[in-house]
Formats: structure tokens, C-alpha cells, sequence
């Protein structure tokens, strides 16, 4: 069964069609990627889907429920989990509150509960605690959670706003340019720790990604976006000799040489 | 697509281009005017018809109309000082996102310039010589002057150093400005010898203008008079206007400042000097403000460093409702509160028989209004001529 | 920590260590204690005294000494020589009360526009309809609403006190949830406007049903009755003396419970959640934050201290009309928070005090002096009263903080500086941030 099944999904900002009736269908468990060059659209879908943006005419159903009108907070709390391409950690905090930020609403704690310091918010907030730690080892970073978030590294923030989505509890993580910025090294690490939720959390990632490499070595299943629109769909092989895709990204020369040659 | 905005330079203006880009923002100005007033006339007019059988003791619909003229030059008088004032913050706002908390006190050091001007004039024993227009006219060049100055320097000593930060951190100096600049007036007020209530001397205005008799009954009959310093207000506010759209749509300046306005980084990559312009931005409002204080001087005689907090903040209740940011918009909103003002101040107590005070609940219905602009139309009437930044 | 400490900071480090730290502690709250029990009349030095001793408090926070210590000279000042001071100088303790009711003003704003990032500049407004709630309820003024009805007894101050958290709580809620979507500068004028449109009420609602008494204001407030323990304890006294002890420990009683509130509030799922909308709220709301009930908590959280102090605050002056309630009150509580530091509580305590004893103390005494200055001969215009210049006062500090020093005199320098020490003192299993939280706390 398809865990997200986005359908005919528009935006439009003034007279511009942002995104044009894309659909998105989403098998549990996979691993898929949205490309396109820039300004496409990626990342307004993306906010279209967490609630960001209302749409303007499609149904987005996740988990068999549509989310269509949800808030963006209810939509997390439902199981969607997100990064930002341009990082947006709590700056001032410090790695671990912001895993903790992002497990608010799997808390129950509310005003009471932290004026009388009552026993279960006590141990509510130490199990917390217990589990942040555990999020920033499972990527790594398990030696920095006392630090503020923008005094790590450009990698570990990126790293840090993944353990911070899945404090959430996601079935599905939105990862937008993971590995933007990134040398080699580090976006194999990244790409190793993007199998890992799959394989080991059992989380379903959709992946805005520009690096090739990084798309094509783990992706299941690839949609290009160029225009707003959907221009193609398939198994990483087939985008790669999709002549539209090559057009999209390349120009049309490229496409006769591609065929030429 | 920022870029697209800005009209390109090498077209040579014809008369009836710069005609219509001055005069078309104010004909939708005009029409605003004419129909709030239209709107506002018959709705209260209604309400007085279905409330007549409360009263006994007068006949609440020719009380109603009786007064409606002289409420409808009220609300005009306050419609054009809110919409005077409105323009600084809104001209601000559209550059600098910002919004300028100290305007209202920029608008009351014009006062206090106009009221310093009238005393000299007065002890040097000519201002009951001067001709009326011409003291008008020197009157408000000295509040345009003093206040175009005083918003500059605000902006670069508490503004500037504070670009960039975080928005409410420029907001709270200027709240900090406005309330430095009360108790700065009142201390000169009082070594100056204008005191706190300082008297703003005019020369003599002439007795009001007798436009027509109202008929009440076969006997009795109530002039409709306009004053003469309510009609200065008008004229000299309508002429202000002409000459800020001529300004902003029709000059290489003005175009400098839209461009600005719409993209900073952009415009200063395009050879504009941003500072400059945002200068140039707190001086043409900081001046607009200032003439307003000087008129509004002239009108009530007298001034207070208080004056400025009132009327500034329902000035930016009038910039939101027009739609912050859009020139025509703060015009536009400012004649439609101070009409609404003016119909609550007038027939507040007469439809309640007194148990409302009219003239305090007026402020209480531009809150209101503030309150219900920003939750239901947030881009106000005119809707926002900036688009917002995602 | 301190990689390049500047002199003053390395000597303030060296005293403000091990045995030494206790030593120059113990000694400076001592001295400023013996010097104000030895100059009780009300002088320009008795000011500075009291300023001294009151910066002991700074100190006390601020020294390497073990919690329980903290606590005990702390308790010695406020509950000791703070009170047995006032028998013989009633000025200085009404400022003490004074600047405890403001600096629970303070945090509680703090908890709006620190916490939360809501610049709200009609704060007031709920101080003043916790103040009309007792001033109307307990005197005949109650009448005029509902005639034949009589005053509620004094004694149902306390239940007031509770009444009157909740009636802020209500109003925070009520004007809040229309306005709590806004983007934060306009919030700041639409809640100007809304404790203008209180002030507008308050003066207006003397017709057509006498709600308020209008301009005139409220006079003859009840006030709670003397508890019988106080007499027994602090024999030889007037009940006049007597009775300001009581409200002085009722301020600070109340003071210490909004402390502490807010201390725990900070520090939980609440507090993050607030942090992370300040930060970000983008990012906050993605990570599963409702943002507009959390603003709104915290709004009602800020209106319900001031609810409770107007209750107090009416109770302790018995008289209370418009002017009191003015946009100028806002915005003195708004400089505590931002002299402080915008979501540090100390700096809120700090910032409260300070602005506290300039506007009471500190202009009136320039005022004074100007006067005898006057009488001696030099020319000081009558006009000139230093006192009534709060205005340029508030608006400088706001203007320089925000140029020079925005996070404050005392900013928020939040868990992680704990965190850190917390960590090398103490082994990884235990939980160091639970620790030193408990400790600071304390």
C-alpha cells in the first residue's frame, strides 16, 4: 500500500504556476527522489506536502488519511518529517534541546505537570533525554549535543536537523538537498546515514537531491520536475536516458548528442 | 522578476504620462473619498430612521441631518491629517519593513516647530501683518524642515546602526525615540518659555465661511459654516499629495525609491546608493509629518508634546488599512478613519442618548478597526503594492 | 570560558573562587548590612547603602558558593535585615515592595517577550483589570453594578489573589486569540492598542452603568486583615509598621512563587517550545509545535501574574485610577525586561530593580537635591522636576540597549554554560543538566 499518494498537486504564487499538477505516489518503505534544476518547483512541493503551503488544487492522502488543510505541526504529528535545504536548527540551543524540540509533540507534559514538577513529567522529560541522546548517536554526533547548534560544523548541522525530524517519530522524512555543500567524504557519510533510516528506522525518505551520484546510487524511484511540472518518472536507469530529463537539465543540444552518440 | 518592476529609464515622460501617474492614484483616492462618505451618510442616516421611535424628546433623523455636513468636513479635516501622517509610516515601511514608532512625535515636533515660528513672528510684532497664504505657506516649510531633518538624523543615530537585526530590536528603539522625543519637546517647551501647553499664533484667519442656511423649521434655520483653517487643511494636504505623487511616479528619484522599496540588494547592484534613499525616504515622510503638525497647529490653536501619540498611532492604523507600504493605500485609508471618526465622535451620543461618549470611543473604534484589518485583510483596501518576501 | 577575560573579569574570577569566594561574600553582605542598620534616616546615602546592599542579591547569584549558603544569606537580607530595617525607615521598604511587585511584573512579561518573542506593549492591561477586579469587588462601588449588593469581606483577598490569576488568564486568552497570528510588529501596536482601548474603558465605563468610577478612580480599597502571628512576632510595634512588614513579605512570597513558576516552566517541554518559536518559527511548527496555542499560553501565562499583582497591588495602595494603567507603565515594564535581558529571569529580577529604584528613587532624589540646591540660591526653574522626566529615562535605556547592548545586562546565558560545568564536575552517567538545574533553582 502507498504510504503517500499526492495527486494533480498546483501551486500557484501571483500568475506563476510554482507547481503544476504534479502526483507523487510513495511505496512504504522505498527510497525516492525529486530532481530537477533550480527553481523547478522541489522544494514548494515539499512545503505543499508538510502544510506549509495550502495547494491549490490536488488531494494528498498519507497513511490513508488526507492531510490536505492540515496545519503544518498536525501534519508532523501524523508522521511527516522534514529538513530545510538552507539548515534552520534553534541556532541558540544546544544539539540536544533540538532533538528534544522535535519530540514535542510525542510529550504529553503541559503547565501543571512543569510547575509541580509532577513525578511523570519528571520522568517523561528524563526519558526524553535518554532518547535525544540516542537520536544523536545514531548520527553521529552523540559527542556534540551540549553544543550550540550554530557552532557545529556545516556537515553535523546537517546531520543534527536529521536526528531533530526523527525525534518527530516520522513514517516518512522529507530530506531537502542533504548533501548540499558537501565534499565527497561527507556526502558518502550522508548518503550511508540516508540508507540507515531506511534499513534500520524503517522510514520512508522522499529526497530533494542535485548530486547525481548521490540520486542515482540510492533512489528506487526518481520524478523530474522542471517547470512546475512532471516531466518524468521511473527507475533510476530510466530518468538517466530520459531525453527530456537530459533537455531539462542539459539543453537541447545535449539530447542530439546524447542520441548521436 | 524584481528587476521587471522597475520602468526602464530611457523612455522620455510625456506630459500625459506624468499626469496620469500623479493624478491616477489620486483619482482612486477621490473616489475612496466620495464613497465613504456616500456609505457612511446613509448608513447613519438609516440607523437614525430606525431609532427614531426611542426618542421623544428630539427628532433623532433631523438632528442627524442637520449635522451631517459639518461631520462630513470633520471627518475630511481628520481624514487628511491621518492620511498626512500615514504616509510617513507607510513610505518607511515600504523601504525598511520597518515601522517607524517615533513618526507620530515627528509629526508633533512639527507642530512645535509651526507654534516656535508663530511666537517669534508674534513678539517681532509682524505676524498680524502677514498675509494669510504666505504664513501658511512659511509655516509649513519651517515644520517640513524641522521634521524632514529630525526623522534623518533619528534614522541614522537609532536606525541604522540597528539594520539587520532582528525586527522587533529596531521597533523597541523606536519606541525608545518616541518617548525621548516627548519629554525632549516638553523640556525645550519650558526653557523656551512656550510652555507645556504652547499657543500656536496664526495671523487672523477671517470668520468662517457661510456656505449655505439649513431650514429646521419655518423659523429657524442653522448655518452650514466652514472654517477657514479646516479649509487651509484641505487645500494645503490635497496640494501635498499632488506634489508626493509627482515625486514618487513621475521623478528619476522616486523610481530610485520604488526600486529600493521593492529589492535592496538589487537596487544597490544597480548603482542606487540604498543609504541614500532610505534617507531621502525618512526625510520626504519626516517632512510630510511636520507639515501635518503645523496645520494641525493651526487648526486647534494649540499644542502639547503629547499631541503626536494619538494621532500617529491611529495614522498607522490608517497606513494598515490602506494597505501598508502603498502610497495611494495610506491616503486612501486615512480619509476612511478619520470619516469613521468622525461619524462615531458626532452620533455616538446622540443615537445612545448620551450614555456613550462619542468622542471617547472613537479611539476605541480605530483600535477595533486596526484589529479587524489585520486579522481579516492583513494587505489592507489597496491590497500590498510591494509584494511580500518569501 | 573565559579565553580572553578582560582585567575586571579575571579579578572578579580570582575572588570568585573556592574558600576566598565565601570569604568576600560573607564580608561584602556584612558591611552593606551594618551600614544600612547604622543609617536609617532617608538620605542620598542611605540611597547609595541601600542600592549596595541590594546588589549583595547580584552578588549572592552570581558567587561560587554552594547552593544552601546562597539560599541562607539570601533569606538573612530579605527576611532579616531587609524587614527589621524598615521598622525604622517605612521609605525604603515601600520601595522594597514596589520593586517586588514590579519585578514579578517583569518576569511575567518576560515570559511573553523573552520566552515567547511577543512584543506585547499593552502589558498593563491585565495588571489593571486584576486591580479594578478587587477595587471594584471590594468596596461600595459594587453597588453601583449591582445595587444592594455589598463588598465582598477582606479577608477573601487570598481567594483574590487566585481569582485574579484567573481572570488574567481569561482576558490573556481572550485578547490574545485574535491577535496572536499577527507578525510580531504588529502584534506590538495591536496590543498597545488594546491596553489603550483598557485605559479608554476604565476612564469611560462610569456611564451608562458605574462600573469603573471613571477618572476619579476607585478609593478605599479593602485590604487583607492583619494576620494575628505577625503581632505576636514583631511586639512593639504600630500596626501601621506592622502591616507594611506584612505586605512587603506577601510581595516577596508572591515574588518567590513567580520565580520559581517560571524557572520550571522555562525549563520543560514548554519552555523549548517557546525557544524554538523564537528561534525559528518555521522550523518550529515543521517539528510538530503548535505555534498559535503556544504563543497563546504564554500570553495568558504573562496576563495571569499580572492579574494576581493587580490584586495585590490594589489591595496594598487602596486606591487605583486610569492614569496608573497608562501606555508609560507598559513600556517601564517592558525597559526591565529589556535592561535585563530579553528571556534571562535573573535579568527580568535585575532589570525590574533597577528600573524600580531610578524611577522611585533615584529621580526623585536628583529632585530633591535640586530643590535644596534651589532653596540655597542657584537658579533651578520651578519647572524643572526631574522626577517627571520617566519618559526620557525609559526611552534612553531602550534606545541604548538596543544600540549597545541588546541582550541585556544580564542575558540569558541559559543551560548550556551549566550544562558545561555540570559535565566536568561531576561523572557522564548522572544526568548534568537535572543537577544543575536543581542547583540553580535553588
Amino acid at each position: 500500500m502507498a504510504l503517500l499518494e499526492a495527486e494533480n498537486i498546483t501551486k500557484v504564487f501571483g500568475g506563476l504556476m510554482a507547481v503544476n499538477s504534479v502526483s507523487l505516489t510513495v511505496e512504504k518503505g522505498s527510497i525516492v527522489s525529486v530532481i530537477g534544476p533550480n527553481g523547478a518547483g522541489k522544494t514548494t512541493f515539499f512545503n505543499v506536502l508538510t502544510g506549509i503551503y495550502k495547494p491549490d488544487g490536488g488531494t494528498i492522502t498519507f497513511d490513508g488519511e488526507s492531510i490536505v488543510g492540515l496545519r503544518p505541526d498536525q501534519i508532523t504529528q501524523r508522521g511527516i518529517a522534514r529538513t530545510f535545504q538552507n539548515i534552520r536548527l534553534f541556532g541558540n540551543m544546544t544539539a540536544l534541546e533540538n532533538v528534544m524540540v522535535g519530540m514535542h509533540s510525542r510529550l504529553r507534559s503541559g503547565v501543571w505537570g512543569a510547575i509541580f514538577q509532577t513525578p511523570a513529567t519528571r520522568t517523561e522529560e528524563k526519558r526524553a533525554r535518554q532518547r535525544a541522546r540516542e537520536l544523536l548517536a545514531f548520527v553521529g554526533l552523540e559527542r556534540r549535543m551540549d553544543e550550540l547548534a550554530k557552532n557545529l560544523p556545516y556537515g553535523d548541522q546537517r546531520r543534527l536537523e536529521i536526528a531533530r525530524a526523527l525525534a518527530t517519530q516520522p513514517k516518512l522524512i522529507l530530506l531537502d538537498e542533504p548533501t548540499a555543500g558537501m565534499n565527497p567524504q561527507e556526502t558518502a557519510e550522508a548518503t550511508e546515514l540516508i540508507r540507515r533510516l531506511r534499513d534500520e528506522l524503517g522510514i520512508t525518505v522522499i529526497l530533494i537531491e542535485h548530486d547525481m551520484r548521490v540520486v542515482m546510487t540510492i533512489s528506487e524511484r526518481i520524478t523530474v520536475l522542471d517547470y512546475g511540472s512532471k516531466i518524468a518518472e521511473g527507475k533510476p536507469e530510466e530518468i538517466r536516458t530520459n531525453p527530456r530529463v537530459i533537455e531539462a537539465y542539459l539543453g537541447r543540444g545535449a539530447v542530439v548528442e546524447a542520441q548521436m552518440g | 522578476m524584481a528587476v521587471a518592476a522597475i520602468p526602464t529609464p530611457i523612455v522620455r515622460r510625456t506630459l500625459r504620462m506624468t499626469l496620469a501617474s500623479v493624478f491616477g492614484p489620486l483619482g482612486q483616492v477621490f473616489l475612496f473619498v466620495v464613497g465613504s462618505a456616500v456609505v457612511l451618510s446613509v448608513v447613519t442616516v438609516l440607523i437614525a430612521v430606525l431609532l427614531r421611535g426611542t426618542r421623544t424628546d428630539v427628532d433623532l433623523v433631523q438632528a442627524t441631518l442637520v449635522i451631517l455636513p459639518q461631520v462630513l468636513i470633520d471627518g475630511l479635516v481628520r481624514g487628511f491629517l491621518f492620511a498626512t501622517i500615514a504616509l510617513g509610516y507607510t513610505m518607511v515601511y515600504g523601504v525598511l519593513e520597518f515601522i517607524n514608532f517615533a513618526h507620530g512625535e515627528i509629526f508633533m515636533v512639527g507642530a512645535f516647530a509651526g507654534a516656535a515660528f508663530g511666537s517669534v513672528l508674534a513678539s517681532s510684532g509682524v505676524l498680524s501683518a502677514l498675509p494669510v497664504p504666505l504664513y501658511v505657506v512659511v509655516a509649513v516649510l519651517v515644520g517640513m524642515a524641522v521634521s524632514g531633518l529630525l526623522a534623518v538624523s533619528i534614522e541614522r543615530v537609532a536606525y541604522r546602526p540597528l539594520r539587520g537585526a532582528p525586527r522587533l530590536v529596531p521597533l523597541i528603539s523606536a519606541i525608545g525615540v518616541s518617548l525621548l522625543l516627548q519629554d525632549a519637546v516638553r523640556l525645550i517647551a519650558n526653557l523656551s518659555g512656550l510652555g507645556f501647553n504652547a499657543r500656536f499664533q496664526t495671523p487672523n484667519f477671517g470668520p468662517p465661511i457661510r456656505l449655505a442656511e439649513i431650514p429646521v423649521s419655518p423659523d429657524r434655520a442653522i448655518p452650514l459654516i466652514l472654517d477657514v483653517r479646516a479649509l487651509t487643511f484641505i487645500i494645503a494636504a490635497i496640494l501635498m499629495l499632488i506634489g508626493l505623487n509627482y515625486l514618487v511616479n513621475a521623478t528619476k528619484l522616486g523610481t530610485a525609491i520604488r526600486a529600493v522599496a521593492q529589492d535592496r540588494p538589487t537596487a544597490s547592484l544597480m548603482g542606487i546608493n540604498v543609504n541614500q534613499i532610505i534617507a531621502l525616504t525618512f526625510l520626504i515622510g519626516g517632512a510630510l509629518g511636520g507639515a501635518a503638525g503645523v496645520l494641525f497647529g493651526i487648526r486647534v490653536g494649540t499644542v502639547n508634546p503629547y499631541v503626536g501619540f494619538l494621532p500617529g498611532l491611529k495614522a498607522f492604523t490608517a497606513a494598515v488599512l490602506g494597505g501598508i507600504g502603498n502610497i495611494p493605500g495610506a491616503m486612501v485609508g486615512g480619509i476612511v478613519l478619520g470619516f469613521l471618526e468622525a461619524f462615531v465622535a458626532s452620533y455616538l451620543s446622540l443615537m445612545t442618548a448620551g450614555a456613550f461618549s462619542g468622542a471617547s470611543y472613537a479611539d476605541i473604534v480605530a483600535f477595533g478597526i486596526l484589529i479587524l484589518i489585520l486579522i481579516f485583510k492583513p494587505s489592507g483596501l489597496l491590497g500590498e503594492a510591494v509584494s511580500q518576501k518569501v | 570560558m573565559s579565553k580572553s577575560a578582560t582585567l575586571p573579569q579575571a579579578i572578579a574570577t580570582q575572588f570568585n573562587r573556592g574558600p576566598l569566594a565565601y570569604a568576600a561574600l560573607t564580608l561584602y553582605v556584612l558591611v552593606t548590612s551594618a551600614l544600612l542598620l547604622a543609617n536609617t534616616r532617608t538620605s542620598l546615602l542611605t540611597d547609595i547603602i541601600f542600592v549596595l546592599f541590594l546588589f549583595g542579591l547580584l552578588l549572592i547569584y552570581r558567587a561560587r558558593v554552594v547552593g544552601g549558603y546562597k539560599l541562607a544569606l539570601a533569606a538573612a537580607l530579605l527576611l532579616g535585615v531587609l524587614p527589621y530595617f524598615g521598622t525604622q525607615n517605612a521609605f525604603y521598604v515601600e520601595l522594597a515592595i514596589q520593586a517586588a511587585i514590579f519585578v514579578t511584573l517583569a518576569l511575567g512579561l518576560n515570559v511573553v517577550v523573552g520566552f515567547a518573542g511577543l512584543l506585547d506593549l499593552g502589558y498593563v492591561a491585565f495588571f489593571a483589570v486584576g486591580a479594578y477586579l478587587w477595587g471594584v469587588l471590594s468596596t461600595p462601588q459594587i453597588a453601583q453594578i449591582a445595587p444592594g449588593a455589598s463588598p465582598v469581606s477582606p479577608s477573601m483577598f487570598y481567594l483574590f489573589l487566585a481569582v485574579g490569576l484567573l481572570v488574567g488568564t481569561i482576558f490573556g486568552i481572550l485578547l490574545g486569540f485574535p491577535v496572536l497570528r499577527l507578525r510580531g510588529d504588529y502584534l506590538a501596536i495591536v496590543t498597545l492598542g488594546l491596553g489603550e482601548v483598557i485605559r479608554v474603558l476604565a476612564v469611560n465605563l462610569d456611564r451608562p452603568v458605574n462600573i469603573t468610577n471613571g477618572s476619579q478612580g476607585i478609593k478605599d480599597i479593602a485590604r487583607p486583615p492583619l494576620p494575628e502571628v505577625l503581632r505576636a512576632i514583631l511586639p512593639g510595634l504600630g500596626d501601621a509598621q506592622i502591616y507594611q512588614i506584612f505586605i512587603y513579605l506577601m510581595a516577596l512570597l508572591v515574588l518567590g512563587v513567580t520565580v520559581l513558576v517560571v524557572y520550571r516552566l522555562k525549563n520543560s517541554r514548554i519552555g523549548r517550545a517557546w525557544e524554538a518559536i523564537r528561534e525559528d518559527d518555521v522550523a518550529a511548527v515543521a517539528m510538530g509545535i503548535p505555534i498559535v496555542r503556544m504563543k497563546l499560553l504564554a500570553f495568558a501565562v504573562g496576563a495571569s501574574f499580572a492579574g494576581a499583582m493587580g490584586v495585590l497591588f490594589a489591595a496594598k495602595q487602596q486606591f487605583i485610577n486610569p492614569p496608573t494603567f497608562d501606555l508609560l507603565r507598559s513600556i517601564g515594564i517592558l525597559a526591565m525586561v529589556i535592561l535585563g535581558g530579553m528571556g534571562s529571569i535573573p535579568g527580568a529580577m535585575l532589570g525590574g530593580a533597577l528600573v524600580t529604584l531610578l524611577d522611585l528613587q533615584l529621580l526623585p532624589r536628583i529632585a530633591m537635591e535640586l530643590s535644596a540646591l534651589k532653596r540655597q540660591g542657584i537658579g533651578i526653574p520651578d519647572w524643572f522636576d526631574p522626577a517627571q522626566y520617566q519618559r526620557a529615562l525609559f526611552g534612553l535605556l531602550l534606545i541604548l540597549m538596543m544600540i549597545f547592548r541588546p541582550a541585556g545586562v544580564l542575558p540569558d546565558e541559559r543551560r548550556r554554560e551549566e550544562l558545561r560545568e555540570g559535565e566536568a564536575e561531576t561523572s557522564a552517567e548522572v544526568e548534568p543538566a537535572a543537577q544543575s538545574r536543581a542547583a540553580s533553582t535553588s
